[in-house]
């Protein structure tokens, strides 16, 4: 049998589901089962969630020190910035009434202070920070140059505002004899700020590296000494640097000092008893109204001992469940309406 | 101002630079389209906004970020836009060559040359063909015809569909060949070009003397020549000059409602626009078979719009009818033909019919004649004299003239289509209308030649809205047959007919209901004497210096009485395919349909009632024909105080008279009980759009379910669109196919054009076309739907999504001291909305759909949120921003209350801003992903694809923005260096991530499954249940019942014109070959043709007859 070609009109459109818009698909609809399910067991996750962290968090435990008015006379003092040379120190005694089990970290926290400021922000160079070019100083107005035009190292806002007390932390085992308790200045930054993001200038003396540049003005010493006895904590890569050059997001933020280093009477951690800080009062605070403490915490696997995480997930598990509780009864109520109106 | 131009003469006519027959309708060329586009871009203001943003970015000192956030959309949104405008204008120069490159055969250098449309100059002469399309406005010169006749159809031009005739002017007439013609070196001195298309005045000077030139002398381009083997033109407009280019307006720029709301982000909604546009090319089911033309939509930026029709304004002629006349039933002598019965006896439904009745038995019937009804041709073949008188009138009273060719080859050149179908049926039943001369007819009676002495035509008119003739048959008798308008011919009936005349009443109501055109056959025997006195009266009438006519008249009015009736005949004036159904959808869908035609009101009227827009449980038709402001005042006054009666009667009374008190005409119009509807005629809506009368018009026709306007000029149409625009906040829609329509087509918010006819001027004009008015439904019941929800559930989410991700910077300035730090990295800010979460909301803006497409045509209702306007409004956009705002203060509290005080689980800090910033605009990603997710209520395979790539094109931009490798190389362009391994890898930040996404989207679950349950909308209902499926089926079919039994109205319309008896009698119309079979008898008027001429400026609504006379000397 012959059969004639079928010849399409060359305009027809294709018959594809696409362009006949009958594409497969799945139709989603919010039918009661699948919602109030979803409801209760993000209900349930909710409260499980909630529970677990509230419990992890109370687990954990922190003590802050607030030394801004302790140290009133060096604050005082610190006001005035023609004060820089002048050294001040202040001690502050404190009472742990429990044993603090477990590694131990020490905080500053820092109150009113805005790093978060848009040019402050923008204020650093991290061509410099890499060590790559150490001249390289575009991105750091205001504090580029000094008034000689010589390089500043490190330059911007961030860096010349640096957090520099020094806080030492000692235990008082009997009215008489006082250790120090051991701290680690290592591993208090990420891996790649340290090995990626700040580098020294290959040379093995700094000093001479940074030749040609002045230090930040509010800074005591140059940057190639701040951890003269360790060549892995100097220049750029003093972890204190680091730490203070990654910004804080809001205007109170607390920042790692140091790790308890576990040995000796320090094994299990802090004994109970008497310790006392040891600052070196250096960073001015009442200038722009702000507070410092210094904190002492222990951690989860959750970070630290804030309860907020918690709470709110605590809070949107019940409130959830409430909620699938009177969806459903909304739902079971309108349905016998609906039945019969459908069945008219 | 006035026009000059010398035939044959291309020298002198140049020294005028006259627009050349290029006509132009692109916008661009390919040298001016960069600045012109770029300068028609930046006058948006979302444009320029974004230009000032970009310059004010660029200064360091201002800005907190840099230039490349804004520049990099706006160039994006330029091109795509810039691209899309060239496309439009691609076709528009395609379809602009395809017109300028048609071929026309011009006389140079007294050769005849094929020359391309655009090459055609003011002062050429071309030759025109039968059936081909005037090129230019012309002067007619001469013709194949005698006398320099021509006919010509004028539907293109004003949607008249009877045919016109033209005529040269007697000078030129004799120019019949090419060297005479090369020859000619007449000048015309005219009027400048105008858009008057019934107008014309000129002067030809030739051979030093002047011969005053009418329309009546002119072809104007747009007109198609018919029944006229060729003649020769004059061009005197060209191009853009041509009447039909005048009247077509500039093209405006056409802009939705939702563009005038927000002209920003431009971009995302042009792109779904081409989407959507792109699917009404590809439709299948607008595709048509027959005419092989797909579905098109010229402009893409107009589709949601199509979503909130509230008015349709249609042409009739090739939009609702196809113009084709079918003699479909008749009524002979109390018997009704034309119904075929099934076995069981009853009517058999389009499809099941059986075999058309065999004409075989008669060589000279029309092959393309069918007539279902075999007992019809049963009735002849026996011999029943009435049925032989009833087609022996057929074939005797017309004006219709034969031509044969060869022998038995019959053409009919008829003046309207009616008349071509009833002399065409009466041929194939036997009784053969085969050739005239001015005194004679001849038919081929069951075979036999007989030729009729022919001593009359009582020619037709609107007011007499009958025709008869007076024959002499072989044997001596003398006999008048006359057809007409039942309710004129009833009056004038013999009393004897009674019975007769109730059961062919009944007849009549049958095929009126069915929306066909009637008209009643009548004959009446004269005795020698009376025809002899009558005849001499006449003569002595026609000879009469004043009012002529009236004597006429009366004269004609005294022989056309106590008539016998023969029966009744039923024409069929075709519908396009699926129109009732579609007005009837249309209809449930609230949407108005106005039908402008050009046409008598007979016949609007009739195929009102035929596609069902009037039908007879309407409370009353108002019709206004008023020739006064008073008169038509007084009519729409009283219209109104009926509808206005009615309702208070059947309503509440006290309510309607309160209402009416707070003179809130127009509220309480539309809520009037009872369907109403209103015909106009063009010369009242002329006076009903005068400035003082609009707004008591439209109040009035607004009232009304069905408005018909009838003899409207294309400039009419226009305005009574533009009335309707202008009081009534709604989107308008304009239907057409001819020329006639340009105005209103471009003038309506949405232009659609009918394709596949032979004139493009309509499509060309519109902003979409199709080739079937059936297609109307889908186009917006559909496509239209889809696509004002799919933009609004777009416009929606977008505003959503910005302000979520705005607002968060608002909260952020509380901790920053308000020093404009932005959240999130810059290179997220660039990203966020051109490439994180643009495809899934583009996905859904392109292929979403709330219910299957076979739903929206079962439930008109699911239009109706359009209309209104309640996916998009201020309230849903406040709702939006709302969301907006509550996810931005959730999206900032949570991870500011996580983070404020909590560390890394290596004891560093957790709250830097870097970390913060990663969480926050992860989870924002998150959040706005499950959103879209929720929207999207059409999960096709793309729409997976985008959503599920834009999480990993999220995730893999993130990891590679902060990757140690291009920190390297620019280490103060990528800050965030190690970033995302960091912060993704803590446990709290992704607990913080999924209570962000938890918190922010369940309320939105319950509230819309609150909605669900408490307040469903149509389209929910429809979406989750099938039960209704089955309610609905039936009034589907109450939907498709047709037609209606016993109502009283006349199913008369006849698309005829006076003038044509007269031009019969006087044989100019006759070529000689055929005038030589009889004695030219020289009748001393020659008025025919004026009179033609008056006819038609009376019936035409705008009086322009002062500059048609002829000047005399």
């Amino acid at each position: 049998m012959e059969e004639r070609p079928q010849h399409r009109p060359s305009r027809l459109p294709d018959n594809s589901a696409l362009k006949q818009q009958e594409l497969p698909a799945h139709r989603l609809y919010f039918t009661a089962r699948r919602v109030l399910f979803v409801f209760f067991t993000t209900g349930i996750f909710s409260l499980c969630m909630g529970i677990i962290l509230i419990l992890s968090a109370r687990s954990t435990q922190e003590i802050e020190i607030n030394y801004t008015r302790i140290c009133a006379n060096c604050a005082k003092l610190r006001e005035n910035a023609s004060n820089f040379d002048k050294e001040c120190t202040c001690s502050i005694p404190f009472n742990l009434s429990g044993k603090m089990m477990g590694n131990i970290y020490m905080y500053y926290k820092l109150y009113g202070f805005y790093q978060n400021l848009y040019r402050y922000v923008r204020s650093r160079s991290n061509r410099q920070l890499m060590g790559k070019d150490i001249k390289a100083v575009d991105d750091c107005a205001p504090f580029k140059m000094s008034d000689n035009k010589t390089p500043i190292v490190p330059c911007g806002a961030i860096a010349n505002s640096m957090f520099n007390d020094t806080i030492i932390l000692l235990h008082n085992i009997n009215s008489s004899v006082q250790i120090k308790v051991p701290m680690l200045k290592s591993g208090l930054t990420w891996w790649t700020d340290k090995y990626v993001k700040f580098q020294n200038p290959s040379s093995k003396n700094l000093a001479d590296e940074f030749r040609g540049t002045t230090k930040p003005p509010n800074w005591p010493k140059p940057i190639y000494d701040l951890d003269k006895k360790d060549p892995r904590n100097n220049g750029f890569l003093n972890d204190d640097f680091i730490v203070w050059m990654r910004a804080a997001a809001f205007p109170t933020f607390k920042k790692l000092y140091g790790r308890l280093n576990r040995t000796h009477h320090f094994i299990e951690g802090l004994p109970a008893g008497n310790y006392s800080l040891n600052i070196t009062y250096n960073f001015p605070v009442t200038r722009f109204h702000g507070e410092k403490s210094v904190v002492l915490s222990t951690l989860t696997w959750c970070g630290g001992n804030s309860l907020f995480l918690g709470l709110a997930y605590t809070v949107t598990g019940a409130i959830t469940w409430l909620a699938s509780f009177a969806m459903m009864a909304i739902h079971i109520m309108l349905k016998n309406k609906k039945m019969s109106f459908f069945h008219q | 101002e006035e026009r000059r131009a010398r035939a044959n003469d291309r020298e002198y006519n140049e020294k005028f630079q006259y627009a050349s027959n290029c006509i132009k309708t692109s916008k661009y060329n390919i040298l001016t389209f960069l600045p012109v586009n770029l300068f028609e871009q930046f006058q948006e203001v979302a444009n320029t906004y974004f230009l000032f943003l970009l310059i004010l970015q660029l200064i360091p000192q201002i800005s907190s970020l840099s230039w490349f956030t804004t520049i990099v959309p706006l160039v994006l949104v330029l091109t795509i836009t810039a691209v899309k405008d060239a496309t439009d204008d691609y076709f528009r120069h395609k379809s602009d060559n395809q017109v300028n490159n048609r071929q026309s055969q011009v006389l140079i250098n007294g050769i005849l040359q094929q020359e391309q449309w655009m090459n055609v100059c003011v002062g050429d002469i071309i030759k025109l063909e039968n059936n081909q399309f005037v090129a230019a406005d012309l002067l007619l010169l001469s013709s194949s015809e005698p006398h320099g006749l021509c006919y010509i159809e004028t539907a293109e031009l004003d949607g008249e569909t009877n045919m016109k005739v033209r005529q040269a002017i007697p000078v030129t007439s004799e120019l019949g060949d090419i060297s005479k013609l090369a020859k000619f070196d007449g000048e015309v001195i005219c009027e400048p070009p105008n858009n008057k298309l019934d107008k014309f005045s000129g002067t030809l000077y030739w051979k030093e003397n002047k011969f005053p030139l009418s329309n009546q002398n002119m072809l104007l381009r747009g007109c198609v020549l018919r029944n006229t083997e060729w003649c020769f033109g004059l061009v005197i407009f060209a191009g853009p000059d041509t009447k039909l280019m005048q009247n077509s307006g500039r093209t405006k720029f056409k802009r939705t409602s939702i563009d005038r709301l927000m002209n920003t982000l431009v971009l995302w909604v042009e792109v779904i626009r081409l989407g959507h546009s792109y699917f009404i090319n590809w439709d299948k089911k607008m595709f048509c078979m027959k005419k092989r033309t797909p579905a098109e939509a010229r402009t893409t930026t107009l589709n949601e719009e199509l979503g909130q029709v509230e008015y349709i304004f249609s042409d009739k002629t090739g939009t609702l009818t196809q113009n084709i006349m079918v003699f479909n039933k008749c009524s002979i002598n109390g018997r009704s033909y034309g119904d075929v019965f099934d076995v069981l006896g009853h009517k058999a439904e389009l499809g099941e019919r059986p075999e058309p009745v065999d004409f075989s038995f008669n060589p000279l019937a029309d092959k393309k004649f069918l007539f279902w009804d075999p007992s019809l041709l049963e009735a002849v073949k026996i011999g029943d004299p009435h049925t032989h008188e009833f087609f022996r009138l057929l074939s005797l009273c017309h004006t219709v003239m034969s031509e044969e060719k060869n022998e038995g080859e019959l053409y009919y050149k008829a003046q309207s289509p009616d008349e071509g179908a009833l002399v065409t049926a009466a041929r194939n039943f036997g009784f053969v209308f085969r050739s005239r001369t001015p005194k004679t007819i001849t038919v081929h009676e069951m075979g036999t030649a007989i030729t009729y002495q022919l001593l009359a035509i009582l020619d037709f008119n609107n007011i007499r809205k009958r025709m008869s003739v007076i024959v002499r048959n072989p044997e001596g008798k003398i006999r008048l047959y006359c057809k007409g308008a039942d309710t004129i011919l009833l009056d004038r009936l013999h009393h004897s007919t009674q019975e007769l005349l109730n059961t062919t009443m009944d007849h009549l109501n049958e095929y009126a209901g069915e929306g066909l055109r009637t008209l009643v056959l009548a004959y009446k025997d004269l005795d020698e004497e009376y025809y002899e006195e009558w005849a001499e009266r006449r003569l002595q009438a026609s000879l009469a210096q004043d009012s002529r006519e009236d004597r006429l008249a009366s004269i004609y009015e005294e022989v056309e009485n106590n008539m016998m009736l023969l029966g009744a005949t039923a024409i069929e004036d075709k519908l396009q395919q699926g129109v009732p159904e579609t007005i009837a959808l249309l209809t449930l869908a609230n949407i108005k349909i106005w039908v402008l035609t050009g046409d008598k009101q007979e016949t609007a009227v009739n195929i009102g009632y035929s596609c069902k827009m009037l039908t007879d449980d309407m409370t009353e038709v108002f019709i206004v024909t008023g020739h006064t402001v008073l008169e038509v005042r007084e009519e729409l006054r009283k219209a109104r105080e009926k509808m206005m009666d009615s309702s208070r009667s059947v309503g509440n009374g006290f309510t309607y008279q309160e209402k009416l008190s707070s003179s809130k005409l127009t509220s309480v119009l539309e809520a009037v009980a009872g369907e109403y509807a209103l015909v106009i005629n063009g010369h009242s809506l002329a006076h009903a759009l005068e400035a003082d009368m609009e707004l008591e018009f439209l109040e009035t026709a607004c009232a009304c379910k069905a408005v018909i306007c009838c003899r409207v000029t294309p400039l009419q149409k226009a305005q009574v669109v533009e009335l309707v625009k202008k009081y009534k906040k709604a989107v308008t829609l304009a239907i057409g196919d001819g020329a006639n329509d340009v105005s209103m087509i471009k003038t309506a918010h949405i232009g659609v054009g009918i394709s596949g006819q032979e004139g493009i001027q309509a499509v060309l004009a519109s902003d979409y076309s199709f080739s079937q008015f059936k297609f109307l439904q889908r186009l917006l019941l559909v496509h239209g739907r889809w696509s004002y929800l799919r933009m609004c559930k777009f416009l929606c989410y977008f505003f959503y999504k910005n302000f979520a991700f705005t607002m968060v910077h608002f909260w952020f300035g509380f901790f920053c001291g308000f020093s404009a730090q932005t959240v999130y990295d810059q290179y997220f800010i660039t990203l966020y909305n051109i490439v994180y979460t643009s495809l899934p909301v583009l996905a859904m803006g392109v292929f979403d759909q709330d219910v299957p497409e076979q739903r929206s045509m079962e439930y008109p209702k699911l239009y109706e949120p359009g209309q209104l306007n309640l996916l998009f409004n201020k309230r849903e956009f406040f709702i939006c921003i709302a969301q907006g705002i509550y996810t931005s203060v959730l999206m900032f509290f949570i991870p500011y209350g996580v983070f404020a005080d909590a560390t890394r689980d290596d004891g560093t800090q957790l709250a830097d801003y870097q970390s913060f910033a990663v969480t926050v605009a992860t989870s924002l990603v998150i959040v706005v992903s499950v959103q879209i997710g929720l929207d999207t209520g059409y999960w096709t395979a793309i729409n997976h694809f985008f959503i599920w790539g834009s999480l990993a094109v999220y995730f893999a931009i993130l990891f590679a923005m902060h990757s140690n490798g291009l920190f390297d190389m620019f280490p103060n362009q990528f800050r965030f260096v190690g970033n995302a391994q960091n912060t993704l890898a803590q446990p709290t930040v992704w607990l913080t991530i999924v209570l962000t996404t938890v918190v922010c989207i369940m309320p939105v679950v319950a509230f819309r499954f609150l909605r669900l349950n408490l307040k469903p909308d149509l389209s929910d209902t429809v979406r989750y249940t099938q039960l209704v499926r089955k309610k609905q089926k039936a009034q589907h079919r109450c939907m498709r019942r047709v037609g209606r039994t016993g109502s009283r109205r006349s199913g008369y319309a006849f698309s005829h014109q006076e003038g044509f008896g007269e031009l019969i009698m006087s044989g100019k119309n006759m070529r000689l070959s055929s005038l030589a079979l009889s004695s030219f008898t020289t009748r001393s008027s020659s008025s025919w043709i004026e009179s033609l001429r008056r006819k038609k400026s009376d019936s035409a609504s705008s009086p322009s007859g002062g500059a048609d006379k002829p000047l005399k000397g």
